[in-house]
């Protein structure tokens, strides 16, 4: 499912979650720091260059998971480029309604692009950290990262059983179907709504049959667990000053050269 | 005079509901060998099983390890814990997490081991369940079988007396079913751990059992090896099972064709001596 597939099987798999984690977040937060297009298009580009050729994910799959929210980003820039302005106004094109000129300015151009440049950044450094770690380790690396127990065990075991209640979405989903329950919009409704309270209902016993399966091992009250040993992330901790640098260097650049 | 490794005498268990599950049973599990506990769907296995695992307290009666009562306080809990070791029937259920290896480190780390040692075990119960190269995946991308075995490696780590399994083949095919039954024999002789299954399974309970019990409605009706248990076919079919298709077809020889045929013989090493034997008889 999504990108733990390639999580698995990525060249950084076996590398301390915590450096990745601490890379990412240093990546991620001077992104979003610097102002300008150049950062994050810096950004974009070394975080791909990175997991395609450090992480060894495949680079049309990086390229796959970068347009996942390409249409909700495209929306979202659309309506801070487009503006309503009073007429007179220089704009790069327009149209003019009534008292007003719909349009692109200069500066909302520029801004419309510092905000996609910039998601892109972001969203590349997430893709780095996701498309490398296996959501398990994420989740131990935040537990090193001193993230209270509770919401780590919570996360571990609703990551486990998304799949194991998606199997039980699925049988009924397929045992509804057999016997035409989606023939029909109404009818569709219908099954929908009972599909959904069985699954409820199902997680609610499941619950229940993995607490007497925990007990059974000793549980009391802490989920802990020893993980394999990881490689020492060396590397990453000397990859993210230059990355953090370059992003700087761009910044500057931009606001000295363009600014 | 034999070692029991662990024995329960006139257990009762009530639901909160009301219901009786356990109805005064007592029984007996070698130590070192496999004991099957036989009983058709809702007999009360799993809650006996519960039970002699302290996840559920009995109402009355005493369990006792090795010969010694369990007290089902906090420590004789731990204790009963860490000695009995269960693996559920749906693996789905009892690996939590989506991490073999950490799943599988769990009830060790509980014991409150040094890491070393937890390391050591794990690896060890691996290797034992065969699913070491299994470690660096995911546990839904594990097929029925394996999660059975990350199961129960999961257990093994404890380093228990007593493993107990419900139903350990349903649901797996052929093949499964006779790596499953390997596993558990090769878990007896090499380890001397106990084992308790419980199955419906009629065909291979002569395979892997060492002595039955049979259970129904709460209570245990019958006890023997396999062979004394299938010498009275009409009490199993009283209790919703029947006999193994081997030993039925020479109860059919004997009762309809009047051949001089045992009625135990329930395995096919066994039924083909017993035809040999037939056969050198006729020639005589």
């Amino acid at each position: 499912m999504g990108t733990d597939r390639y999580a698995y099987a990525s060249r950084l798999r076996r590398m301390d979650p915590v450096a990745k984690i601490l890379f990412c977040a240093l990546v991620l937060g001077v992104c979003l720091c610097c102002g300008g297009i150049a950062p994050g298009l810096a950004t974009l580009l070394m975080m791909g260059l990175l997991s395609v050729f450090w992480g060894g994910v495949p680079g049309k799959v990086f390229l796959k998971f970068l347009t996942v929210p390409l249409a909700f980003l495209a929306l979202g820039c659309l309506t801070i480029v487009v503006n309503a302005h009073p007429q007179g106004t220089p704009v790069l094109a327009g149209l003019s309604v009534g008292s007003q000129v719909w349009g692109i300015t200069r500066d909302s151009a520029f801004q419309g692009l510092a905000i996609l440049s910039k998601s892109l950044g972001a969203i590349s450094a997430m893709y780095f950290l996701a498309l490398n770690t296996p959501m398990t380790d994420v989740t131990l690396g935040l537990q090193r990262l001193k993230v209270p127990q509770l919401m780590i065990e919570l996360m571990d075991l609703i990551y486990r059983f998304i799949f194991v209640l998606w199997d039980t979405a699925a049988a009924i989903r397929t045992a509804q179907d057999s016997r035409l329950g989606y023939t029909g919009f109404r009818r569709s409704i219908s099954s929908l709504g009972s599909l959904s309270s069985m699954v409820f209902l199902r997680a609610w016993n499941k619950a229940d049959a993995i607490y007497s399966a925990l007990e059974s091992r000793g549980y009391t009250g802490s989920l802990a667990t020893m993980a394999q040993t990881y490689q020492p992330g060396k590397t990453c901790y000397l990859i993210a000053p230059a990355v953090g640098f370059v992003q700087l260097l761009c910044c500057w650049l931009e606001v000295r050269y363009f600014g | 005079m034999a070692e029991y490794a662990i024995e329960a005498r006139d257990l009762v268990y009530t639901y909160e509901d009301g219901t009786k599950a356990l109805n005064g049973i007592s029984f007996r599990a070698e130590a070192g060998k496999i004991t099957g506990i036989l009983g058709s769907n809702g007999a009360g296995k799993s809650t006996l099983f519960l039970n002699l695992n302290g996840v559920r307290t009995p109402s009355s009666g005493q369990v006792l390890l090795s010969g010694e009562p369990v007290t089902f306080n906090k420590q004789g809990l731990r204790r009963l814990r860490k000695e009995v070791g269960i693996v559920f029937q749906d693996p789905d259920n009892q690996l939590f997490s989506a991490d073999v290896y950490r799943d599988i480190s769990f009830g060790a780390v509980n014991l409150g081991l040094p890491p070393e040692e937890v390391r050591r075990r794990v690896e060890w119960a691996m290797e034992k369940t065969g699913v070491t190269a299994l470690r660096d995946k995911p546990t839904h991308a594990l097929s029925y079988g394996q999660k059975k075995r990350v199961a129960i490696a999961g257990v093994l780590v404890m380093e228990p007396r007593v493993i107990i399994l419900d139903e350990p083949t349903a649901g797996l095919d052929p093949q499964g079913v006779s790596d499953i039954m390997h596993l558990l024999t090769q878990i007896r002789d090499q380890m001397g751990i106990s084992i308790l299954v419980s199955t419906h399974d009629m065909d291979i309970v002569p395979l892997y059992c060492d002595y039955t019990y049979l259970l129904c409605d709460g209570g245990m009706k019958a006890a023997g090896t396999p062979e004394e248990l299938f010498s009275h076919p009409e009490l199993l079919r009283e209790n919703h099972l029947r006999l193994p298709r081997i030993a039925h077809l020479m109860e059919i020889l004997r009762d309809k064709d009047g051949l001089d045929t045992e009625i135990w013989v329930s395995t096919i090493a066994q039924a083909r001596r017993e035809i040999k034997r037939m056969m050198e008889k006729s020639k005589e």
